[in-house]
């Protein structure tokens, strides 16, 4: 009910301020605010936004990550505000994390570690991060889940249900909201579950074991739980500090392309990916590796659904609508009439955004934002879900591309590079 | 009706139009169900895309050369690696019911194929502040205007057609009756997770500007793979048109010869711009000047020594990692591979390429 009530009063407060104000110009015969005018009701609803996530965590804190990435939506308060709960949202106290770690381990923190800080180097939406020592001596990080945190997610699950249903009932023609919750519900599921995390990174650290230029840390399963993880403790610039990059002498686009060719390889390649590469995650060591970090939000793809990934994209860098609509089908989008015209437009649209004439390998953040676009105003496609993920995927990276002022050639990065031409 | 002639055996100045002008056909190309590129004319004969005026075009470049006293640079086929399996090792294993590591290649090659249109992104800088003598009426001059444009729609089709890519796809579907593709494909592509190299290599001329090093670079590479791909072609068809181990010999083999006669014009309009290039003298960076045939032979030597090492080691390699388990489903492995080892052709890339660098700087 507190939560509830948190949400609601945030609603009428985001609502009254951007409204009262432009109430008032109205009745006065004013002009509309303009862009410069608006930027100190953009912060004070960044803060009250923010302040409400940091007392709520939870799908809270999940919906300003997602808002902190799209500055192509949001106003630039918003996202630099908002990036905090990438990575620093408030911590938990001590006391609690350490009952938490105890009751987990079965034993006191020191009959396992040598050394703990209790001040935390990360704390997100799940869980805090603090360095420790081993008995052995390796230096370690140690990912802590946040006590209550699997009844707070619930609760905002079922509290965003019931009101998804409410609008549902109001509305003779509703968006289909209700699917998405339910995504949102499996995907929670998979992250309070640690020890699917732990499996899913050693699949991807396997999965570049040969790459020196990517790093995923090591899990040590012997210490780990289902809700605490043990990892290799790893060190490195935020991805998105462009200045500290080139202070250490790395090149950012070195660092879009080998992002994107992970991406590219997990997706395409191998059908199982990290599906949550906001710029918490994702760490340059001073050497220029990538390090890719929290591997409980992986999701496995379909058979073939790589390959059919692969197909759009390609056939969408290459012009070629015939191929292009075969993808869409491949991929399970329907047409609820049947017709492939819908298809066929689609794929007109997508590749008439090339006013040069190429891509030049770039699928880019303008492209996906089209195709999503496109696809949202016919409303007779299905989108498959796994797409949407996907597309969301891209969508960060983009914006981490945008972010360092690089550009991602896919093509290279799905092994054109001086293959043929 | 032939659509390939009707230029005017002089002309050396064509518009991006004209380059792309595929007439028409009596009957269109449709292969696997998919609207391909080419058609055929009346007597059923196969007529590559866009060749009204381009394959005229390339003639007279060629013959232009020529009366200026310059040779066509010659790859020779001795030094075109042999493919991995060789053709009676690819037999041996679809008789044996070992199909993946065929459909790999086939998928391979298709991808490689499409991979082919990224020429259309290769940037060409002003040649006329570049290259010492004119390049008015030649293939250089052409390369943005048409011909790198025509090649990409070549490789991987466009708008509503088909191209070599999707031709592959059905040689291969044809042949071996829509096989499962492995789902290790696109992975290995990529290079398996091993991270492949990074965007800044050594560059062979620093002395140059970069864009029209770049594009000689890759002119240079994709004449290379294409002469190469005359093997991978010959091995395609004699493979897929066996009708001992192909669902549809005539069909399957076709389709790899329609593709074979495609290619023939990317050979020859980059062997031509090539050559061109050798027989010019380049302004370096630093208001110096440097002999083309010095670069143009010096890119060729490095990439072909590489290469012919390279590839057949790459290639045994990447068939050998996987062999073992895709033999699996033969009913005596051990024998098999036995068998396989023993169909094994040994070969040596030759000790020179035919480009050794014999001049300096000018």
């Amino acid at each position: 009910m507190r939560r509830t009530g948190t949400v609601t009063r945030l609603g009428i407060y985001l609502y009254l301020l951007y409204k009262v104000p432009a109430w008032k110009r109205k009745l006065l015969r004013q002009p509309e605010h303009t862009d410069e005018e608006l930027r100190p009701l953009h912060d004070r609803a960044a803060n009250a936004i923010l302040a409400a996530a940091t007392s709520m965590r939870g799908v809270m804190i999940k919906m300003c990550q997602a808002m902190a990435t799209r500055a192509d939506v949001f106003p630039p308060e918003f996202v630099e505000r908002l990036k905090e709960c990438h990575d620093s949202v408030p911590p938990k106290p001590w006391p609690v994390v350490k009952a938490a770690l105890e009751r987990e381990l079965g034993q006191p923190i020191d009959a396992v570690f040598s050394e703990f800080s209790e001040t935390p180097i990360a704390s997100a939406s799940l869980a805090q991060v603090h360095i420790a020592r081993l008995k052995s001596g390796r230096e370690v990080a140690v990912k802590v889940q946040y006590p209550d945190i699997e009844d707070i997610f619930r609760t905002d699950l079922r509290n965003m249900e019931r009101g998804v249903r409410a609008y549902e009932w109001f509305d003779p023609q509703p968006l289909p909201l209700l699917p998405l919750i339910k995504e949102l519900t499996e995907h929670v599921g998979y992250e309070i579950d640690f020890r699917r995390e732990a499996r899913s990174g050693a699949r991807v650290r396997e999965m570049f074991a040969k790459n020196p230029r990517i790093w995923i840390p090591e899990v040590l399963e012997e210490h780990s739980t289902g809700r605490i993880l043990v990892m290799e403790k790893v060190s490195g610039i935020k991805i998105t500090e462009k200045a500290q990059l080139l202070e250490h002498g790395i090149d950012p686009e070195d660092v879009v392309q080998d992002l994107m060719s992970v991406y590219v390889q997990m997706i395409l390649g191998a059908g199982f990916f990290q599906a949550d590469p906001h710029p918490g995650n994702l760490m340059v060591t001073p050497d220029g590796r990538l390090i890719v970090l929290d591997f409980g939000l992986s999701k496995e793809l379909p058979e073939g659904f790589g390959m059919g990934l692969f197909e759009l994209m390609f056939s969408m860098m290459t012009f070629n609508e015939a191929s292009m609509m075969r993808a869409f089908k491949e991929l399970g989008f329907a047409s609820k009439t049947g017709d492939d015209g819908t298809f066929l437009l689609i794929a007109r649209r997508m590749i008439s955004r090339s006013d040069s004439g190429a891509f030049e390998g770039e699928f880019t953040e303008e492209m996906t934002d089209e195709l999503f676009d496109a696809i949202r105003e016919d409303p007779v496609v299905d989108v498959p879900s796994d797409f949407v993920l996907v597309g969301r995927v891209f969508s960060f990276l983009s914006g981490i591309a945008h972010t360092l002022g690089g550009r991602a050639n896919v093509l290279q990065a799905m092994g054109a590079g001086g293959s043929r031409g | 009706m032939s659509v390939a002639t009707e230029s005017a055996p002089d002309r050396l100045t064509f518009t991006p139009q004209e380059l792309l002008e595929s007439g028409s056909y009596e009957e269109p190309l449709i292969a696997g169900g998919v609207r391909c590129h080419g058609g055929f004319d009346s007597t059923g004969a196969y007529r590559s895309p866009r060749m009204v005026h381009r394959g005229p075009a390339i003639d007279a470049w060629k013959s232009q050369l020529a009366r200026d006293g310059h040779g066509l640079i010659e790859i020779s086929k001795a030094l075109m690696p042999p493919q991995y399996p060789n053709v009676d090792q690819a037999k041996l294993l679809l008789r044996n019911g070992v199909r993946d590591p065929i459909v790999r290649a086939l998928t391979i090659i298709s991808i490689v194929e499409g991979f082919g249109a990224v020429i259309r992104d290769v940037k060409v800088p002003d040649l006329g502040e570049w290259v010492v003598e004119s390049v008015e009426g030649t293939a250089l001059a052409h390369l943005d205007k048409g011909l790198f444009e025509a090649h990409a729609r070549d490789e991987s089709g466009y708008r509503e057609e088909g191209g070599h890519k999707q031709m592959w796809e059905a040689a291969r579907d044809t042949a071996l009756e829509n096989p499962k593709i492995p789902g290790d494909v696109l992975m290995r592509m990529m290079g398996g997770g091993g991270g492949g190299q990074r965007g800044k290599a050594e560059r062979p001329f620093p002395q140059l500007d970069p864009t029209l090093e770049r594009m000689l670079t890759m002119m240079a590479r994709v004449c290379i793979v294409e002469v190469f791909a005359e093997g991978t072609f010959d091995w395609g068809e004699r493979v897929l048109s066996d009708g001992e181990v192909s669902a549809a010999p005539d069909a399957a083999g076709g389709m790899v010869r329609n593709i074979r006669a495609d290619e023939n014009p990317h050979v020859e309009y980059l062997r031509t711009g090539l050559s061109e290039m050798r027989a010019r003298t380049i302004r370096t960076v630093d208001g110096k000047t440097i002999a083309g045939e010095t670069v143009i032979d010096g890119l060729l030597h490095g990439m072909l020594h590489e290469m012919t090492r390279s590839r057949p080691r790459d290639q045994r390699e990447d068939l050998r990692e996987s062999l073992g388990e895709a033999m699996k489903v033969a009913s005596n492995p051990k024998a098999l591979l036995e068998e396989f080892d023993a169909l094994e052709s040994v070969w040596t890339p030759p000790e020179t390429t035919g480009f050794e660098p014999s001049t300096e700087a000018a």
